[in-house]
């Protein structure tokens, strides 16, 4: 009797256990990004919710998910996207609305709040120059940045109109609280393109992913980058031969948002709000020079004080930074992208 | 042609050609899965709106764009390139491999064939090393004072350049130098023993005798390099864009899967064009030699 009892038991075990390890799968942008979100943020948070988390990774987190909605074989809980591909995904109907029942609606502030991809961190696209080429002497405004008498060298740039065309508007001197109302006037786009055609001349690389930026400022290859602060921040941190400011950024979220369809829709919101708690958010500033969203984060010394200074949303950095409009980009992303290319091409 | 009288006969030769046809079914079969399928797919997305109705929209706005015909002329310009490179480099050092003793030819053929062993993105990322401004090429050239500057020898055309010959070079070495190797020994005798320089045998004698294979070799180059995207993406530093890049962007800026998979026709119709160009220059050359044996 007592061994029927014991190989039921068994059995019950063995059936149940696989049940009840729920599995959420998240899409990451890999690479050290990639693996300090995992350290700092979804690890613990699947160990402490008992999840079995399972990790795939993407370059292109928008096309990936476009992909997988429209074919119908959502594989992915939890995607990381830029906002800007965040918002464009959220008007092409590929991601479910956030449970703000669930996630905390009080830990994004007002500016960046979204309905639909969750923003966590924050990144500034920046200036960066090699110290072996200008010393002491750097440029400090996007303005010198385009004064090739008087700062001669080579310069890399992104390949890709986002970030840049603010960029070019600011170095003519336009103040970074109109950057936007210029582009949304009928030649504001043209003017900022026109501005990087002037450029291009003297433009040696353009680069299409931030390892290959810190590579082009860890080589010497380029003298003058317009690259991410965390890229920077690495190659300095290296001994490279670089450095960097924040004056003139321009300051963009990352977000997680949940895919049209995903298969663990519920967990994918609890591991969400699980592994944005602000001890986490601020835990991956060990791993990246990527600040939090959520304010609560830069309480209680979660930070440290000399840690702050490399975060492009530390209040000291913020004053001469655009912050980028993911509902400009949504709108006006494929003619600036076009515009760009045309550019490009002449 | 044998005439069959035998029925039976006829008969059991008829079930061995059905026999062999079947053979071929496993592979048919993966052919039509791997290949054949997808390219009905994209046709059918090339007339696709973003929402899923049918249009031709996307062959207006891809055909009417500038970016297009300019990627086109970038794809053909590194095709020609590559090619003319090939022809010129390669020729030589397959005649010199023909003529080599077997072992020093078999250890030529090793220092040739082993990039081809390689990873593309490794060799890609090892011209990087040498090419870049503080690389070793240019470390060298500015050292010895041949040059004052380094030279801008990668992230750009020159750079895209050198990857793809370097890629395609064992390629077109490869049936130039077959071709080479099954001439008959006897006919360069016999033309240097009527008195022939060197250079009249290499223009009468072997440059015709193995045109057949320096067109297949040009075949294999120009069907190869025309959806090059590694080389270019690494070492054209944005500057170098033809269609592959054009078509990546499209799907990963745009999303745009009906105008990338224009993009993805145009170039396989451009392939389709310069593989019958090419069976037609085999087709002249092969009538060429015929009548030239009977003349």
């Amino acid at each position: 009797m007592s061994w029927l009892r014991i190989s039921l038991a068994a059995i019950a075990v063995t059936v149940a256990l696989p049940v009840s390890a729920q599995t959420v799968t998240i899409t990451t942008a890999g690479g050290d990004y990639g693996n300090a979100v995992k350290t700092a943020m979804w690890a613990p948070a699947a160990k402490e919710l008992g999840y079995d988390v399972r990790e795939e990774t993407q370059s292109d987190g928008l096309a990936a998910l476009k992909m997988q909605v429209t074919s119908g074989a959502v594989s992915t809980d939890i995607i990381h996207l830029g906002s800007p591909e965040g918002a464009q995904a959220a008007a092409q109907s590929l991601l479910e609305p956030l449970d703000y029942k669930i996630i905390d609606p009080k830990s994004v502030p007002d500016g960046a709040k979204s309905d639909y991809c969750y923003p966590f961190d924050s990144y500034g696209t920046v200036m960066s120059w090699n110290t072996k080429t200008y010393g002491e002497n750097p440029p400090k405004t996007w303005a010198e940045f385009w004064d090739v008498a008087k700062f001669p060298g080579r310069r890399a740039l992104r390949a890709n109109a986002q970030d840049l065309i603010e960029i070019a508007l600011l170095s003519e001197g336009v103040a970074p609280a109109d950057v936007y109302p210029v582009l949304s006037t009928p030649d504001g786009l043209a003017r900022a393109i026109k501005r990087l055609e002037a450029i291009k001349p003297n433009v040696s690389v353009w680069w299409t992913s931030g390892a290959q930026s810190a590579q082009l400022l860890k080589d010497g290859e380029a003298d003058l980058l317009v690259t991410w602060n965390g890229r920077a921040q690495t190659v300095k941190a290296d001994g490279g031969a670089a450095d960097y400011t924040f004056k003139g950024s321009v300051i963009g979220t990352d977000c997680l948002g949940v895919p049209k369809g995903a298969p663990n829709k519920e967990a994918a919101m609890k591991l969400i709000a699980a592994m944005t708690q602000p001890a986490r958010v601020a835990k991956l500033t060990d791993f990246i020079a990527y600040g939090p969203v959520n304010p609560a984060a830069y309480e209680g010394g979660l930070i440290p004080e000399d840690r702050l200074k490399t975060l492009a949303t530390a209040p000291e950095n913020a004053g001469t930074s655009v912050f980028s409009n993911a509902d400009w980009w949504v709108k006006n992303g494929e003619a600036a992208q076009k515009a760009f290319d045309e550019m490009m091409n002449r | 042609m044998t005439v069959l009288a035998d029925p039976a006969l006829a008969a059991d030769a008829r079930r061995e050609r059905r026999f062999f046809l079947s053979l071929s079914l496993p592979a048919l079969f993966i052919v039509g899965l791997a290949a054949i399928l997808p390219i009905a797919w994209i046709i059918r997305q090339s007339f696709l709106t973003t929402g899923g109705e049918y249009t031709v929209g996307n062959y207006e706005k891809v055909l009417s764009s500038g970016l297009t015909w300019s990627a086109l002329v970038t794809t053909l310009e590194l095709s020609l390139g590559t090619l003319a490179i090939c022809i010129l480099l390669g020729t030589p050092l397959a005649l010199a491999l023909a003529s080599a003793r077997p072992r020093v030819a078999n250890l030529l053929m090793a220092f040739v064939m082993l990039p081809l062993w390689t990873s593309i993105l490794v060799r890609t990322y090892g011209w990087l090393v040498l090419l870049r401004r503080e690389g070793l090429i240019n470390a060298a050239l500015t050292g010895s004072g041949l040059t004052a500057e380094p030279l801008p020898l990668v992230y750009n055309f020159t750079g895209t350049l050198i990857g793809m010959v370097h890629y395609m070079l064992p390629l077109f070495l490869l049936p130039v130098y077959a071709a080479m190797r099954d001439i008959d020994a006897n006919l360069v005798r016999a033309s240097a023993s009527m008195g022939a320089t060197l250079g009249q045998t290499i223009r009468t004698v072997i440059l015709p005798l193995s045109a057949g294979g320096i067109v297949s070799g040009s075949l294999i180059v120009f069907i190869y390099t025309i959806g090059f995207f590694i080389t270019p993406a690494v070492l054209g530093g944005g500057k170098v864009n033809p269609l592959s890049i054009r078509i990546e962007r499209t799907l990963s800026t745009f999303q745009d899967w009906g105008s990338a998979s224009v993009l993805g026709i145009l170039l396989l119709v451009l392939m389709a064009l310069i593989g019958v160009m090419f069976l037609a220059a085999r087709r002249l050359l092969a009538r060429n030699k015929f009548g030239a044996a009977h003349a």
